[in-house]
C-alpha cells in the first residue's frame, strides 16, 4: 500500500518532465521541423489549396495553440493515422515489439557478460587477467558501433567472410530465421556495451571491496564466498540497478536506430527517424508521449527497486 | 626573489604540493599516459597541418581511376570516384579535430556554469528549474534528438554542434553540482560570505576553479563523444555537411565494402580508432593523476 502511494505521487511529480519532454519535441520536431505542406499538395497547387492544407495542419495557429493542441491530443490518447495512412498504434505494434526482440539478445548478453567479466577482473585486481580484461575494454570503448557493425558483416555475412548469415534485412516468421537475422546485430550490439559495462561493473564492485566493513568481516573471519555476497555484491545492487534501468528508455526507443536503418529493419528507431525527417506529426506525438511516461515510469520503478534491496531506504 | 619562486625539487616532495603539480608528476610516470599524449599530440599536428593549408589540400580532386591499389603516389589508394584514400583520411582528422574541440569545449563551460548556479543555490527555484532542464534533455533519446536538432535548423552548418553541446553539457552539469554542494559547505566559502563577497564572484572566483580538475576529465570524456557521435551521424545523414569526415568516408565505404574494396573503410576507422584509443587512454591517466585518493 505504501508503495503504490509513493508510486502515485512520484508519477504525479513526473509531470513537469512529461511537459518538458513534450514542449522541447513539439518545439524542434512539430514547429521548426519540415513542412508538410507540398507533400500532401498535387502539382501546380492554386494559393487556395495551400492555405487550405495548411489550416488543416494547424499552421497558420500561435505556438501555444498548436501545442496546447498537441498535448490534448496526447492526453486523448488521440493519435490519428501516420502520413502513409496507417493508424498510429498499429504502426507502433508492429514496430516496437520488433524493436525489442532485436536489441534485447545483446543488451541482456552485453550486461551479462560485462558482469562476469568485472568479476573476473575484480578477482584478480592488479593482476595480468585485470590488465588484459581492462585493457581490451578500453579498446572494447574506442571502437565506433558503425565501424564494429561493418567489420561483423564483413567477416560473418560477406561472400569474402564466413557468409554464414544474411547480409541485410530482417524476417522473424520462424525461430530459425529469427536466429540468423537478429545474430549478427546481437554480435555488434555486445561488442559495443562490453567495453562500457565492463569497466562500470568492475568500478563498482573494487569499491566496495576496499571498504572497512569488508575487512572487518575477513577479520572475523567469515568464508570468502559469504563475504562476497553478502558483503560485496548486495551493496553493489543500487548502482546496477540505476545503471539497468535508466538504458532502458534508451534502448527501447532510440538505441536501435543505427541498427535498424543500417540493417534495414522495419523497428521503431527507424520509424522514427522517417517521422522526423517528412515531418509526420501523429508518429512523433506517439512516440515522444510514449519516451517520456517511460522514463518517468523508470524513475519511480528505480526508487520502488532501491527500497527493495536496501531497507535504510525510506519511501516518502 | 628568484630562488623562492623556483619549484621545490622533486625529491623533497613538499608536503604542500599542488594537486596539479602531483598530478603532472603523476601523469609524467604514466608509461601508456604519455605514450597516448604523444599519439594525440600527432593527430592535432595533422590537423594543424590541414587548418594551416600544409597538407590534404587536394581531398575533393580527382587524381586517379576508381579503386587504386596503395602505390607512392596514392599512400591509401583511391576510393571509388578516384579521391585520393590518404589526403581525405588525413582532412577528416582536422574535422574530428573540429568537431571534437568545439563541442567539448562550449558543452564543458555551459555544464560547469549552470552545474554551479544549481549546486550554489540547490534547493532554490533555479535548482529545480536546472533539474528539470537537464531530466528532459535526458528523456529524451540522443539520436532522436540530433536528428529533430538537424532537421530543425535545416541548413545551418552548426546544427550537429548544437545539438551534441545541448545533450552532452548535462553530465558535466550534474557532476559539477554534486561538487559544488559539498564545496559551498567549507569554511573558505563561509569566509568568502563573512567579508561581503558577491554571490557571483564567490562561485566565479572561489568555487568553480576547484573543480577544474573535474572539467579537465569531462572535457576529454566529450571530445571522444563528440567524435565517436560525429561518425555515426553523418553516417545517417545528419551530421557534417560540406567538407569530409571519417563518417561520410565510412558512409563511402559502405558500398564498395560489398565489392571487396576495403582501403577506405580501412583508412577511416583506423585512423578513428587510433584517435579515440588515445584519447580514452589520455582521459584515464589524467583521471588517475587527478584524484587526491590515489597515492603516487
Amino acid at each position: 500500500m505504501e508503495i503504490l502511494q509513493y508510486a502515485l505521487r512520484k508519477l504525479l511529480a513526473g509531470l513537469p518532465l512529461i511537459l518538458g519532454v513534450t514542449l522541447v519535441s513539439f518545439a524542434l520536431m512539430v514547429y521548426f521541423g519540415p513542412d508538410m505542406t507540398y507533400s500532401l499538395l498535387g502539382k501546380n497547387p492554386t494559393p487556395e489549396q495551400i492555405l487550405e492544407v495548411r489550416h488543416q495542419l494547424g499552421y497558420d495557429q500561435p505556438f501555444l495553440q498548436r501545442y496546447l493542441e498537441f498535448l490534448r491530443e496526447i492526453a486523448t490518447l488521440d493519435f490519428g493515422n501516420a502520413s502513409t495512412g496507417e493508424p498510429v498504434t498499429a504502426l507502433l505494434a508492429k514496430t516496437i515489439p520488433v524493436s525489442l526482440i532485436l536489441i534485447l539478445p545483446g543488451f541482456i548478453l552485453g550486461h551479462v557478460v560485462g558482469l562476469l567479466l568485472a568479476l573476473a577482473a575484480a578477482y584478480w585486481r592488479g593482476r595480468w587477467p585485470d590488465k588484459l580484461i581492462m585493457a581490451v575494454a578500453v579498446i572494447g570503448m574506442s571502437v565506433s558501433f558503425l565501424i564494429v557493425i561493418i567489420a561483423f558483416q564483413i567477416v560473418l555475412s560477406s561472400s569474402d567472410g564466413l557468409d554464414l548469415f544474411p547480409v541485410r534485412g530482417w524476417n522473424a516468421s520462424s525461430l530459425g530465421s529469427y536466429l540468423t537475422y537478429v545474430t549478427v546485430p546481437t554480435l555488434a550490439t555486445m561488442f559495443v556495451a562490453l567495453g562500457y559495462e565492463t569497466r562500470f561493473y568492475r568500478s563498482v564492485i573494487v569499491e566496495e571491496m576496499t571498504r572497512d566493513h569488508v575487512r572487518t568481516a575477513r577479520a572475523f573471519g567469515l568464508p570468502e564466498s559469504r563475504i562476497f555476497l553478502r558483503n560485496i555484491l548486495k551493496n553493489c545492487l543500487i548502482p546496477f540497478i540505476t545503471r539497468i534501468m535508466f538504458s532502458i528508455p534508451q534502448v527501447a526507443i532510440g538505441g536501435a536506430l543505427l541498427i535498424e536503418s543500417y540493417f534495414g529493419i522495419p523497428g521503431v528507431g527507424k520509424a522514427t527517424y522517417e517521422a522526423i525527417v517528412t515531418g509526420d506529426q501523429p508518429v512523433l506525438k506517439a512516440v515522444v508521449s510514449l519516451t517520456a511516461i517511460l522514463f518517468v515510469l523508470v524513475v519511480v520503478l528505480n526508487d520502488i527497486l532501491y527500497r527493495a534491496v536496501d531497507p535504510r531506504v525510506t519511501l516518502q | 626573489m628568484n630562488a623562492v619562486a623556483m619549484p621545490a625539487p622533486a625529491s623533497t616532495r613538499a608536503r604542500g604540493e599542488s594537486l596539479w603539480r602531483k598530478a603532472a608528476r603523476k601523469f609524467g610516470r604514466d608509461r601508456y599516459g604519455m605514450l597516448a599524449l604523444c599519439i594525440v599530440l600527432l593527430y592535432a599536428l595533422a590537423a594543424l597541418g590541414v587548418w594551416l593549408g600544409w597538407w590534404a589540400g587536394g581531398w575533393g580532386d580527382l587524381t586517379g581511376t576508381k579503386w587504386e591499389p596503395v602505390s607512392r603516389l596514392h599512400w591509401f589508394g583511391t576510393n571509388i570516384i578516384g579521391q585520393d584514400i590518404f589526403d581525405r583520411a588525413i582532412y577528416s582528422t582536422a574535422t574530428a579535430f573540429e568537431v571534437g574541440l568545439i563541442v567539448a569545449l562550449v558543452s564543458t563551460a555551459i555544464g560547469a556554469v549552470l552545474g554551479a548556479f544549481a549546486g550554489f543555490f540547490a534547493g532554490s527555484l533555479i535548482d529545480e528549474l536546472l533539474l528539470w532542464c537537464m531530466g528532459v534533455l535526458d528523456a529524451i533519446p540522443f539520436y532522436l534528438f540530433v536528428a529533430a536538432v538537424a532537421y530543425a535548423l535545416t541548413g545551418n552548418p552548426w546544427a550537429m554542434h548544437i545539438a551534441m553541446i545541448a545533450t552532452f553539457w548535462v553530465g558535466t552539469g550534474r557532476l559539477i553540482r554534486g561538487e559544488v554542494i559539498k564545496l559551498r559547505g567549507m569554511e573558505y566559502i563561509e569566509a568568502a560570505h563573512s567579508i561581503g563577497v558577491s554571490e557571483v564572484t564567490i562561485i566565479f572566483r572561489h568555487i568553480l576553479p576547484n573543480t577544474s580538475h573535474i572539467l579537465l576529465v569531462q572535457a576529454s570524456i566529450t571530445f571522444v563523444s563528440a567524435i565517436k557521435a560525429e561518425v555515426i551521424l553523418s553516417f545517417l545523414g545528419i551530421g557534417i555537411k560540406d567538407g569530409m569526415s571519417w563518417g561520410l568516408m565510412i558512409d563511402e565505404s559502405t558500398k564498395e565494402v560489398l565489392a571487396g574494396f576495403y582501403n577506405n573503410f580501412l583508412a577511416a576507422s583506423l585512423l578513428m580508432f587510433g584517435l579515440v584509443m588515445a584519447f580514452n587512454t589520455v582521459a584515464d591517466a589524467l583521471q588517475d593523476a587527478l584524484d587526491p585518493r590515489k597515492v603516487g
